[in-house]
């Protein structure tokens, strides 16, 4: 790439303070990347469910992404990201080696991890990284777990070793049935739903998905997390770009969730807010896919 | 034993009985209490707009004596009622929320109605909380020479309205008689799909002392000489109506209960005469009614209702009858 | 109080100010008018973030010092919430020497060339001075000439740093970036104490960066303010939200003594009104933290924002008059004011009400919204208002306003901008179950030395007081220093 471009996605700020390195990226497939960043005080706090905002440099955006790993000890976070946006895409080319400017967290509250017995997790696409430091922690604490995941193709499904490792059995469904079985991530869910009682369920992804694997999960009556993610600027409770109703109540993703009881969410507002700058962001992500010369 | 389910509003009541708005209904232990007492169901203390602009201009007070609290220019406290209004409709949401767990008979959910804009707009959260019916409570006084019947009247519908677009659960009205035709506003307010009709709002009457000049309290429980007007009008419409009746002011007794249920009432609601008598007046109640279907013959209270109503009664005109010299006159 | 009255008193008699108010008549002074400042014209700078304020010349603020009586009892000073030395600095100018105004200002306010921008003077300073209590004339530009003062020596290059007692090895927390942690720091860092500023955003100055907008508050100036402190010493760490990032438990480890707790009140309010959660209607700390701090308004920089060709700010107070004035200047043809009291009401400093006036902002008063509808995709389009009349006055002898029935009607919007007040910050409250805070969530805190109910923690600005002034935050964050010094005298000399 371009000297000048690569300078330009990655331009430090005049306020360089030599934080947040990445010290490790593996690419997970055509358009996710896992990048390790180095954020001691961070990687201390968090839990599992706990989200962090980034700011790449001076000129970028803050964007939410959910922590899916952390070490301790290193004093690394992980984050893994799907390439959709301009800064996402910044992210996915950005190098071992480089530094993020800003990176704040533990933000939101940890999911509430307790033994109930058999817990459904169910992530779509991208969705599949935060579902997955939550599958492990309700693995540790004794439950059974099953993990449904679903994606449009083969490729787009990811993590998958890690899911297995920590999931008592593992589904995966595909749009096109390239990998495991063809359908929906519904479909999944109901075949572990209609043989067996589940005490909770917990889904991540896309926003429409969520709202079908939380309609389909009340059917049964299973109470089911959502974590969700929408737009958000500050991400510490100040703006409300980030509200949604749940039970008729306006509450903010950023400090009220980002989990909540996914039976109560108001999913076609939800879905109708997230759509807010759509038509700025393709511009724009346009604009800048041109720029790269693709 | 006779059976005392009632059917109001769609819900199925144990009994009768609902213990109306007031400080009664105010608490989830109390309302607990009351179902224990065998209460057929309650509708909980009202969010009264009057309420929020008082705790307004508690808090405006404090402001201005903590000069650390919000200072004169401040944009908050220029909105404050909002901020208030939130925080009251909120705990008004989690009280509503903590009764439907804790206890099985139905839970009216009311609303003090001043104008149309406000409280409105908080109606289907109530319903999100799980409230099982709405009672609007229109307490409008028509002293206002300014303003027109027509306007008032005006007012009803456009909440009725409003209301009615947001909810799914059933909805009641609690109405004052300051019409000029009464029959005529009980006809309409019917025809607008409303579930219940609640007859009718009793206000408080001020009162002053010749003494000291100043203005004293009065009238605060109902008599039963009240509930003649109720049973009047109740009897007039109850037939005529597709809306459900509930008779409410001046209901103290056994007696007074059946009297509203043979007039036509599916149901009553009483505040005072558990206030004056305590929980137990609940059961005295029942028991009364109870022993005077036995005594009767009935077993269901479908069996007498409105059976002394203008439309049933052997003597309709008698419920037309305003003289009373007329009266003794027919009489003799 | 009687050693600053004496001190006045004696600085009063000194013979430079003796000097200066021989050399002119009080006749002279009084007939002088009051100076008009500079300003950009409406049409212009409706449509730029340049600052509306150009500022005096050295010739006028020297000619509007002289207006100045250096009364024997100053009110203005009363008026003043953090006391500032009024007539010293305003005869330093008169005498020309700017740059001893400067240091003047500093002894007790951080940050002049903030308040000599944002104060509302016209009822602080200005309201006590001499000409409107006893002449009934326009008072002493204190304002204008404390922002000269203050841009001068800014200019010059010539800042006075004040000087820094000997290092005392006290670690000191301050959390906060604001007027209030900043007052903090500089008064902590002067007396010696390691002082170290948390805060929760990537940007150091909190409201004086998110919140005013540049055409009233360039951050350049707010930057150059912060400079200072951190060549005294004072260290800042952003992305550090003390209760999550860290403890304050946790931070007590690593060996801070003291605490001072500026989070302020960022928690936004809507009115609840149906249709509120419709895309384009936005809270003002999102739309002004968007363009303010975001840079959104410019395309170099990556967050976008929406302000559309109808925009509707409702509320009227500074933050609504920020966010219409804003939406002006991204290019709306409409910029509504929709506010449920009257002009004369609206809490807004009385110099951006004029601006935006200028600037063709349209006020609806007596109006407020009942509902917002939205197009197929969700976007605003129309708001349905309610007219109001006014009514009884509530306790604050402020009439209330009560909704005119069947006056409803529609306006067209694109945008919608709700500033109706904000709430304190429930982060530290909530991680600090321990504090004990009011009904309204603010902490409470002795009055006098902003300690608040649990040892060791203190707090000011806008935690405490709900949302106030950046002249208050200040007053409370100097007023914490010396309450947080006098408590670690005591607590580390018993060690």
């Amino acid at each position: 790439m371009d000297a000048d471009l690569y300078a330009y996605i990655t331009r430090y700020s005049n306020k360089f303070q030599g934080m947040n390195k990445i010290v490790e990226k593996e690419q997970l497939n055509d358009i996710v990347v896992k990048l390790v960043i180095d954020a001691p005080r961070i990687a201390k706090k968090r839990k599992a469910g706990h989200f962090v905002i980034l700011k790449i440099n001076d000129k970028g955006e803050r964007i939410p992404l959910t922590i899916a790993d952390a070490d301790p000890e290193k004093g690394t976070i992980t984050l893994v990201i799907q390439k959709v946006g301009v800064t996402s895409h910044k992210l996915f080319l950005m190098d071992k080696g480089d530094y993020i400017d800003d990176v704040v967290g533990p933000l939101g509250h940890a999911t509430e991890i307790s033994r109930v017995g058999t817990v459904l997790c169910a992530g779509g696409g991208v969705g599949i990284a935060p579902l997955l430091p939550i599958a492990r922690a309700f693995k540790e604490a004794g439950n059974r777990v099953i993990t449904v995941l679903a994606a449009r193709n083969k490729d787009l499904i990811i993590l998958e070793d890690e899911m297995r490792a920590c999931s008592d059995e593992i589904i995966i469904m595909t749009d096109d049935g390239s990998y495991g079985k063809q359908g929906l991530v519904t479909h999944g869910m109901e075949e572990v739903l209609q043989r067996e009682k589940v005490n909770l369920a917990v889904t991540i992804g896309p926003a429409i998905m969520m709202k079908f694997a939380s309609l389909t999960t009340k059917k049964y009556n299973v109470p089911t997390i959502a974590s969700l993610n929408t737009i958000m600027v500050d991400g510490t409770g100040m703006c409300g770009a980030c509200r949604v109703t749940v039970d008729g109540k306006t509450k903010f993703v950023c400090v009220n969730g980002p989990e909540f009881d996914a039976h109560k969410i108001d999913y076609d507002e939800m879905i109708m807010r997230l759509g807010a700058y759509q038509e700025q962001e393709r511009k724009d992500y346009g604009e800048f896919l041109q720029k790269l010369g693709n | 034993m006779a059976d005392l389910t009632t059917k109001y509003l769609g819900l199925s009541l144990s009994n009768p009985l609902i213990i109306g708005s007031s400080g009664l209904t105010d608490s989830a232990d109390n309302i607990i209490e009351l179902e224990k007492a065998g209460a057929g169901a309650v509708v909980i203390k009202s969010l009264f707009e009057e309420q929020i602009m008082l705790e307004v201009d508690a808090s405006l007070k404090e402001a201005y004596q903590n000069d650390m609290i919000y200072t004169a220019k401040s944009e908050t406290l220029d909105y404050i009622d909002i901020h208030i209004r939130e925080r009251t409709l909120s705990a008004y949401i989690e009280l509503i929320k903590e009764v439907k767990k804790k206890v099985m008979i139905p839970v009216i959910a009311s609303i003090n109605c001043v104008s149309s804009a406000e409280w409105i707009n908080f109606a289907n959260q109530f319903e999100q909380a799980g409230a099982d019916a709405l009672e609007l409570n229109i307490a409008i006084l028509p002293s206002d020479e300014k303003t027109s019947a027509e306007k008032i009247e005006k007012v009803y519908f456009d909440i009725i309205e409003k209301v009615k677009s947001q909810v799914s659960i059933p909805v009641s009205i609690k109405m004052s008689s300051y019409f000029t035709n009464l029959a005529l506003m009980i006809k309409k307010l019917s025809e607008t799909g409303i579930e219940g009709i609640v007859m009718f709002n009793r206000f408080y009457t001020p009162d002053f002392d010749i003494n000291n000049f100043s203005e004293k309290s009065s009238n605060t429980f109902s008599t039963p000489a009240e509930a003649g007007n109720i049973r009047r009008w109740i009897g007039i419409m109850s037939q005529k109506v597709d809306s459900q009746l509930a008779a409410s002011t001046g209901i103290h007794s056994a007696e007074d209960l059946i009297k509203q249920l043979l007039a036509g009432a599916h149901a009553v609601q009483v505040v005072s005469t558990i206030y004056k008598n305590g929980k137990d007046q609940i059961q005295k109640m029942l028991g009364g009614l109870n022993m005077w279907m036995d005594e009767n013959g009935y077993n269901t209270i479908e069996q007498f209702r409105g059976k002394m109503s203008q439309a049933e009664s052997a003597n309709p005109s008698a419920y037309e009858r305003i003289q009373f010299m007329k009266y003794f006159s027919e009489i003799k | 109080m009687e050693n600053i009255q004496d001190t006045l008193k004696s600085e009063r008699q000194q013979a430079w100010r003796e000097e200066l108010r021989k050399s002119m008549k009080a006749k002279e002074r009084t007939s002088i008018d009051r100076v008009k400042m500079l300003e950009q014209e409406p049409h212009v700078r409706n449509r730029n973030h340049d600052e509306v304020n150009l500022g005096l010349s050295e010739e006028m603020a020297v000619k509007e010092a002289q207006r100045c009586l250096d009364c024997v009892e100053p009110t203005c000073i009363t008026g003043c919430p953090v006391g500032i030395n009024i007539p010293k600095f305003i005869k330093r100018i008169e005498q020309g020497e700017f740059l001893e105004s400067a240091k003047v200002l500093k002894e007790t306010n951080a940050l002049p060339a903030v308040c000599g921008r944002v104060c509302p003077q016209e009822v602080q300073c200005e309201a006590s001075c001499f000409y409107v209590q006893k002449l009934k004339k326009d008072p002493v530009a204190i304002g204008y000439l404390e922002r000269f003062a203050a841009d001068y020596e800014r200019n010059s290059g010539n800042i006075s740093i004040p000087e820094v007692e000997e290092k005392n090895g006290i670690k000191v927390a301050v959390i906060g970036s604001g007027p209030a942690g900043l007052a903090v720091a500089g008064d902590m860092i002067k007396w010696g104490y390691d002082v170290t500023v948390f805060e929760a955003l990537h940007e150091i100055g909190g409201v004086l960066k998110y919140g005013i907008p540049e055409f009233r508050l360039p951050n350049e100036i707010v930057d150059v303010e912060i400079e200072n402190l951190k060549q005294m010493g004072v260290e800042f760490r952003t992305n550090f939200i003390v209760g999550t990032t860290a403890s304050v438990d946790e931070l007590k480890e690593e060996g801070y003594e003291a605490f001072f707790v500026g989070s302020g009140a960022g928690l936004p309010k809507f009115m609840n009104v149906p249709g509120e959660n419709f895309r384009r209607i936005f809270s003002s700390n999102e739309y002004l933290t968007r363009v303010n701090l975001m840079h959104a308004a410019d395309p170099n920089y990556d967050t976008p924002v929406f302000s559309g060709k109808n925009v509707a700010v409702i509320g009227g107070g500074n933050t609504a008059m920020d966010s219409v004035r804003t939406s002006k200047r991204l290019g709306a043809d409409r910029s509504m004011i929709i506010y449920r009291r009257s002009l004369e009401e609206m809490p807004a400093r009385v110099e951006e009400v004029k601006h935006a006036q200028e600037e063709e902002v349209e006020f609806m008063n007596l109006n407020s919204p009942v509902q917002y509808f939205a197009d197929e995709n969700g976007n605003v389009n129309k708001v349905r208002v309610q007219k109001m009349k006014l009514g009884e006055p509530d306790s604050s002898g402020r009439r209330r306003p009560i909704p005119v029935e069947g006056s409803e009607y529609e306006v067209e919007v694109d945008t919608v901008v709700v500033a109706i007040g904000v709430s304190p910050n429930p982060l530290i409250p909530a991680s600090m179950p321990e504090l004990d805070i009011t009904d309204w969530g603010t902490i409470k805190v002795d009055k006098d030395s902003m300690h608040s109910s649990v040892e060791g923690i203190f707090a000011g600005g806008d935690i405490v007081r709900g949302g106030a002034t950046v002249i208050l935050a200040m007053g409370d964050g100097r007023k914490a220093a010396r309450g947080m010094h006098e408590y670690l005298k005591e607590k580390v000399g018993k060690k």
